[in-house]
């Protein structure tokens, strides 16, 4: 088969222990029951049914559980605004109170944001790394189970409001004064501000995490240029990911000391400026809109090639700007304050640098639709997204490109104009490109297709749905609208195209409760036969994670892989014949890894979820009494000595792991002391870490 | 069926569109509808970028299109036949980077001297601007020329408080100095120009103008709390002889104000109560005056000044009509021509505010509910008293 370990390419590595050094033979590594063990508290074993999935490091399982955990928050956010639909479908409208209209746009901003997009890319990002970078695992797998389950119970703790005094009620951006304890005296903003810290140290993890694997465990013959473009894209987020959340996880320590402790950061009356609590939370705010729309601009990057049988047009070009995109997106925050009394000159500045943030952002348009032109595009459901991406994006695109021009952004920030401008960034932009994603990938994860038909019902609806609520705020949001108003009077004109808003959300809800019924009833009929495998290759694909069986095996791959270009996976299907043009030399199928090696995995951990189990409590002591916080504070110290003091591996897999290939090493490191590999050397570092060194030098 | 379906999504689609293009029914907001010198101005730029972005808009849209028209595989297709591999083209990249680029610097160029022009100042008067839950207050202080104008002592500091109502003057350019008393408001009258936050603690410079007399509607739209949507206010435009009738009924509604109603008058017993149940909050110039001046412990200047309560055309953060309108918002007038008092809501927002308009009066956000403490006569009186603070408004 293509694809091969590494030894013939990497013959100087330093630690290869020998020929074969990715097959597993299990026989002289087999340990019993009798070696030593370091872990004050046993270990879980291999388990099943559900437990499998709660201390699980695999980040297969973590993804699979970052997308349902998103899905379920998207069903939470989706009726949250749904009660804000009715509400504005006539003037004057009493279906809810102003309080609880306030606390629902908060919340479902909150949520959409920080519970649904980023999880979702989370959730790609956590599946399919490892398997576009032709690596066993993330860097840290336990460090990755810690992420989710910190994000499971932020998540958790954020809407526990709701039942305990209502949800948060001032804005997702939670401007001050109005969020301090004189003008929101509820607890909602005390669990916007703590709930949003405890999933900011969920995204750090996950971005670390994330970085680390990218740049240190690229199969051989990856070199940088050599990944995939959603890899790339997930490489660029992680970057902002650790660059903006220090910021926001600062803005809310202020906010919360300002609330918990009276502290006077943004007092007025002891001489703050609300202002720098603006700054604080765009500087962060900015770079989040292209960390939740950067991975679904990589996600594209993957369908629309596959799916118009053609390479990305520019893949250069298009990493590029991409990168380009994180890099400006730290010069444009101020763009969202252009009414917040700057000053003439930093108005002008943030002007213009947000304009040019619009040249890389159209040239990866253009490129996508170079991509495309003159291929013979199959409109498969995950293109049809993809497809409409390119299309509904360009235009929250273009409106950006509108309130770039500060003057005009005086007539329509805080308006309608606005919602729409990033619903179509969000909605048309990132999550349709999540919902290709979805259908792109659902093969790989669970081994068989989500229904065509249901699929293109569910596009359709929510192309129109989507389209019918959102186009129509450009027009009122021009014609006046005020965003975040409960109410909008009779005579505002307003009403007709809030009406037609409102049915557009019933028809982007029935998309969803059709994709659900697609969810569980295809995997019902799964499970009982009837539906057909998808094989290996699906899509004829193009990277790395189409060349092992779908579902993907529990270790990945059996090989490392060797890669030697950029789609190397699909340069093993075609090759140009004698004259010049490609012909399919094999069947995707046919070639993949089989999947029949069972190479030692790291075992499970009890303690991410039971650190990630400290957070909340923490969370709830610094609201009702700190008493609560000294128990959580022990529950996470506690749990990270068990962690560090934690068995290094499974004494009953009965398997080594001198050669797994596997990342576990935060894990075996220290508390290993019986590696029985030739050298002592764990050698999956080796061929890992040299193979990408090989693989750089190859590619440059 | 998708095919079918998707002709009928389109059809859909253009019936929209048609009725985006007759059936716009533009209200009292509409910013595309400009008035005032520098709402033209920004309006202007919003023409000019929108139809760029509709121009650009289009050119994608066509090309997705064509793709999916053109370049959809055929069933008919040989699966192992590929369409002809382009990895990229130079020339193409640097098309498609100069071109926007080009584009968004000559919008840029166009569009800075706009932002430096915003932001100077106009040679009108100048206006306090104050915005607090949940209204917004303008004051007018009077220069050296008006206060001779209007025959006042040369020696005197005079002041016009008034609440909702920002009254102009055609043709001038008026600079407000916006502040917050609390937390961060927007100041926006679309139609006259763009927004302007209030932040506590700072004061922000902006300019309206209108050369048609006219009402003009706004509102405060930076998310201010619970009341957001109901912290609205207009512009009222008149000609110069109006404005000088205004301010001189203002300066005559403050004389008449400290004069003490007749005893045992429905009126007097009504100041008694506002003594009693109001003062600790509003302000009646000369009369009951601020916390500032006067009692510490009283919060007098948290809700609007009333001196002058009859001569505005809205009450309660400009979300009631002060005088009954039709069903087209027009004026109901008596047959001598005068306007109709629209006692029934001022009577029930006194008794109940919070009944009709959402605040937290318990954390001083919003007026207090009176229903169990005014009697129905008390209710009278005090309505007798209001009655008395100024004339009716100079409409346009």
């Amino acid at each position: 088969m293509a694809i091969i370990t590494d030894q013939p390419e990497s013959p100087d590595l330093p630690d290869s222990s020998g020929p074969g050094t990715d097959l597993e033979v299990a026989a002289p590594d087999a340990r019993g029951d009798d070696s030593p063990r370091t872990g004050v508290f046993a270990r879980p074993t291999h388990a099943t049914g559900w437990r499998e999935w709660l201390f699980t490091v695999d980040h297969k399982k973590i993804g699979i559980m970052y997308g349902a955990l998103a899905l379920f928050w998207f069903l939470i956010g989706g009726l949250e605004i749904g009660l804000v639909r009715l509400q504005l479908w006539a003037p004057d409208g009493e279906v809810i109170s102003a309080d609880f209209y306030n606390q629902l746009f908060t919340m479902h901003g909150v949520t959409m944001v920080f519970l649904v997009i980023m999880p979702l890319a989370n959730a790609f990002a956590n599946y399919l790394i490892p398997l576009q970078i032709g690596a066993r695992d993330v860097a840290f797998p336990r460090m990755n189970a810690l992420g989710l389950w910190v994000f499971f119970f932020g998540g958790i703790f954020l809407n526990l409001s709701w039942f305990l005094g209502g949800g948060a009620d001032g804005g997702w951006f939670a401007y001050a004064p109005n969020t301090g304890m004189s003008f929101s005296p509820g607890h909602g903003m005390d669990f916007y501000a703590l709930g949003l810290q405890i999933a900011g140290i969920a995204s750090l993890l996950g971005a670390i995490n994330l970085l680390v694997t990218i740049i240190n465990m690229r199969c051989p013959g990856m070199s940088l240029l050599r990944m995939p473009v959603f890899t790339w894209m997930i490489l660029v987020v992680q970057f902002l990911l650790v660059f903006a959340l220090p910021v926001i996880t600062v803005a809310l320590i202020l906010l919360t000391f300002d609330r918990t402790f009276d502290a006077n950061f943004f007092n007025v009356d002891a001489g703050a400026d609300p202002l720098l609590w603006q700054h604080l939370f765009w500087i962060f705010g900015h770079p989040e809109v292209y960390i939740l729309i950067l991975p679904a601009f990589g996600v594209v990057s993957e369908t629309l090639p596959v799916f118009s049988r053609k390479p990305l047009f520019g893949y250069p070009i298009v990493v590029l700007s991409g990168a380009a995109i994180g890099f400006m997106g730290w010069g444009v925050w101020a763009h969202h304050m252009f009414t917040s009394g700057m000053g003439p000159v930093s108005v002008a500045a943030f002007s213009a640098t947000t304009m040019f943030i619009a040249v890389p952002t159209g040239v990866k348009i253009l490129n996508w639709i170079a991509t495309m032109w003159a291929g013979k595009v199959r409109f498969t459901v995950p293109m049809m997204f993809s497809v409409s991406l390119v299309a509904m994006f360009t235009i929250g695109g273009l409106s950006g490109v509108m309130h770039a021009i500060a003057p005009a952004d005086t007539q329509q920030t805080d308006t309608y104009f606005i919602v729409a401008h990033f619903h179509y960034v969000l909605v048309g932009g990132a999550l349709m490109g999540m919902f290709a994603g979805m259908y792109y990938w659902w093969p790989k994860a669970f081994g068989y297709h989500l229904n065509d038909r249901l699929g293109r019902w569910h596009f359709w609806l929510m192309l129109l749905g989507f389209n019918v609520t959102f186009g129509p705020m450009h027009i009122v949001g021009l014609q006046g609208m005020a965003r975040r108003h409960s109410v909008y009077g009779e005579f505002d004109g307003f009403e007709f195209w809030n009406k037609i808003a409102t049915i557009g959300y019933f028809f982007m809800l029935i998309a969803m409760v059709i994709l659900a019924v697609n969810i569980f009833r295809t995997w019902g009929r799964y499970r009982r036969g009837l539906e057909p495998g998808a094989g290996a290759d699906p899509w004829d694909g193009r990277t790395l994670e189409w060349a092992i069986p779908s579902p993907t095996p529990e270790h990945n791959f059996d090989y490392v892989p060797v890669v030697s270009d950029v789609d190397d996976f699909w340069h093993k299907k075609y090759q140009p014949d004698e004259t010049g043009k490609l012909r399919r030399i094999a069947y995707g199928n046919d070639i993949a890894q089989l999947g029949d090696q069972h190479p030692h995995l790291p075992s499970p951990s009890y303690w991410p979820i039971v650190l990630a189990a400290g957070m909340p409590l923490i969370g709830f002591g610094l609201i009702y009494n700190l008493w609560i916080a000294g128990i959580g504070l022990l529950l996470l110290v506690g749990s990270m000595f068990g962690w560090t003091l934690e068995p290094a591996t499974d004494p009953d897999a009965g398997h080594g792991h001198g050669h797994d290939g596997h990342g576990d090493h935060d894990d075996d490191r220290g508390a290993e002391k019986h590696d029985d590999s030739p050298d002592g050397h764990d050698d999956h570092n080796g061929v890992l870490a040299a193979g990408t060194a090989n693989g750089e030098a190859a590619g440059d | 069926m998708s095919t079918r379906f998707a002709r009928r999504c389109y059809l859909a689609v253009l019936a929209l569109l048609g009725l985006l293009l007759t059936g716009c029914a533009t209200g009292r907001l509409d910013a595309t509808k400009p008035i005032g010198e520098e709402a033209r101005d920004i309006d202007g730029l919003m023409r000019l970028s929108g139809w760029m972005a509709v121009g650009v808009g289009i050119f994608v849209a066509a090309a997705v299109v064509t793709i999916i028209v053109k370049f959809r595989a055929k069933p008919t297709d040989d699966p192992d036949d590929l369409p002809p591999q382009i990895h990229g083209n130079r020339k193409a990249e640097l098309t498609w980077t100069l071109i926007p680029t080009a584009m968004l610097v000559f919008l840029t160029i166009y569009t800075l001297p706009t932002v430096f022009a915003l932001a100077s100042e106009g040679d009108g008067r100048t206006i306090k601007v104050e915005g607090q839950q949940w209204w917004w207050q303008f004051t007018y202080e009077l220069d050296e020329d008006e206060i001779d104008k209007y025959n006042l002592d040369p020696d005197g500091r005079y002041e016009i408080v008034t609440a909702n109502d920002l009254v102009i003057r055609t043709g001038e350019e008026v600079n407000l100095e916006i502040l917050s008393n609390d937390v961060i408001h927007s100041f926006w009258i679309p139609q006259l120009n763009g927004k302007k936050d209030a932040v506590p603690g700072r004061v922000h410079h902006w300019r309206i103008s209108s050369d048609e007399p006219g009402i003009f509607y706004g509102e405060c739209v930076e998310f201010c709390g619970l009341s957001h949507a109901n912290m609205q206010m207009r512009a009222i435009v008149l000609t110069p002889e109006d404005f000088d009738r205004w301010m001189r009924e203002q300066l005559d509604g403050q004389a008449a104000a400290q004069e003490a109603p007749a005893d045992e008058s429905p009126e007097a017993a009504g100041a008694a109560l506002f003594e009693t149940h109001c003062i600790s909050c509003h302000v009646v110039d000369g009369v009951y005056e601020s916390a500032a001046g006067g009692n510490a412990n009283l919060l007098a200047g948290i809700a609007p000044n009333l001196t002058n309560l009859m001569s505005r055309t809205a009450f309660a953060g400009a979300l009631y009509e002060t005088y009954q309108t039709g069903p087209d918002g027009e004026y109901l007038r008596n047959p001598d021509g005068s306007l109709k008092l629209n006692v029934a809501e001022l009577r029930e927002w006194v008794r109940n505010a919070p009944d009709m308009k959402p605040a937290r009066a318990d954390n001083q956000q919003g007026m207090l509910d009176f229903s169990e403490v005014l009697t129905d006569q008390d209710l009278d009186n005090l309505m007798a008293y209001l009655k008395t603070l100024g004339s009716p408004p100079v409409l346009p």
